[in-house]
């Protein structure tokens, strides 16, 4: 069994976090002495996204979810990283086992919402996403990420709508004009 | 074709940064031409304004371009992603070092041929048909006439206002369509020959660049843009 870091620490740690105090140093440090704890790896990816550091958030997320491959947030993040890095398919793939997780679980319903929205099932999306917030008490956060993609969906389906609207607008005129230039034909 | 969904989650950052974690960590030399890609545009831009800074030595604008591409390949392949430095930073000093070391050795009377001289060279060797007893060299002459055509159908294409000021407005129209069916076909071309067309005319990359970037030789790029003009001929034949 691996030399787990003790969770009055991991506690402080997300505290501090939470509280916006930077802790990648600790975190650093700490993996130092447990660099096969899931959870500090994870914490430490998290952090180095915010740094800009993104090859090694990658390195440190996958790293978390080799660990333990049912940490199910640490697997969320990893995917979701992965799409936002234009790596659809990876993100598909890390995605796959959280299906095991339960049908309400509002990490599922996110992930089924990514699906939909790669598919450019934006309403799809939209439901499954909301669904998903609705479901979430544990990470308040992430629904806030969630809400900014439930938003730009909608506002894509409204310029969609509205397109559609103005071709419809337009191919009317250019049947009136057709008419009246075959009238003028004639 | 880019998904409007993929759109709205991905950021640039992050997906530049798997690039170069992909090449550099997973040895995946497919993200070498995306990242060149890339930076083109600032390697274009740091070429103008070379061009307009330094003596020109006899060299034209293109050929501070393709100098300036070279420095951008070397920069790709020296970045370590993981030092801290941005790319920008990091290839800003080496395309402006790539230019200025080309200026050098053109003023020392090596540099023979322009740029664009050299792009035309290449393609018009690539083309040549090999010689064989008893072909019929009139034949021969209008294949390559044809395949000659097609590149600069390409190349008019990126440049189709001026292109079509001398012609009339139904051939402004032809030529347009024909030059729309090119771009079409030349998407359609698979992995190494629509990098070899659409570097070679679009970015006017020159095969020896062309052959680092795809990691191939030479000779190999020739062969795969005789491939891939031949395909284009006999697929605009066919429609």
């Amino acid at each position: 069994m691996p030399a787990m870091c003790d969770e009055a620490t991991m506690q402080q740690l997300v505290e501090a976090m939470q509280a916006g105090q930077d802790q990648l140093e600790r975190v650093s440090a700490l993996l130092e002495e447990f660099p096969e704890d899931a959870r500090l790896q994870f914490l430490h990816g998290s952090m180095l996204i915010s740094a800009g550091r993104l090859i090694e958030a990658h390195r440190a997320l996958s790293r978390a979810v080799a660990l333990a491959p049912d940490f199910a947030i640490a697997r969320f993040q990893l995917g979701f990283f992965q799409l936002t890095s234009g790596e659809a398919e990876h993100a598909l793939e890390t995605w796959g086992r959280l299906d095991r997780l339960a049908d309400g679980h509002y990490l599922r319903k996110f992930v089924d919402g990514l699906r939909c929205l790669i598919r450019d099932d934006f309403t799809g999306a939209i439901e499954q996403l909301q669904q998903g917030a609705a479901l979430n008490e544990e990470n308040p956060p992430l629904n806030r990420d969630m809400q900014l993609i439930i938003d730009q969906c909608r506002s894509l389906l409204a310029r969609e709508r509205a397109a559609d609207q103005s071709g419809e607008a337009a191919s009317e005129t250019s049947l009136i004009l057709q008419q009246f230039a075959n009238k003028n034909l004639h | 074709m880019r998904r409007d969904g993929l759109r709205l989650v991905e950021r640039a950052s992050h997906a530049e940064a798997a690039l170069w974690r992909r090449l550099r960590y997973e040895d995946d030399g497919a993200c070498r031409e995306p990242l060149f890609d890339l930076y083109a545009a600032l390697a274009r831009t740091i070429a103008r304004a070379e061009f307009r800074r330094r003596p020109a030595y006899g060299l034209e604008k293109a050929d501070f371009e393709q100098l300036a591409f070279e420095g951008l390949l070397e920069a790709i392949e020296r970045y370590d992603p993981m030092h801290g430095a941005p790319f920008s930073a990091f290839a800003r000093p080496r395309i402006r070092g790539a230019i200025a070391d080309g200026a050098a050795r053109s003023s020392e009377g090596a540099a023979q041929f322009s740029a664009r001289r050299r792009l035309e060279a290449d393609r018009l060797k690539s083309l040549l048909p090999a010689a064989k007893a008893g072909a019929d060299p009139l034949a021969e002459l209008a294949e390559l006439a044809s395949a000659l055509a097609i590149g600069m159908m390409v190349e008019s294409a990126r440049h189709a206002a001026n292109s079509m000021d001398a012609l009339s407005a139904y051939e402004s129209l032809a030529w347009r369509d024909m030059q729309v069916r090119v771009m079409e076909e030349i998407d359609r071309l698979a992995g190494t020959e629509r990098s070899v067309m659409q570097q070679h005319y679009l970015n006017d990359v020159p095969f020896v660049e062309i052959a680092r970037l795809l990691k191939v030789s030479k000779g190999r790029v020739a062969q795969i843009h005789r491939a891939a003009v031949a395909r284009l001929r006999t697929r605009l034949r066919k429609e």
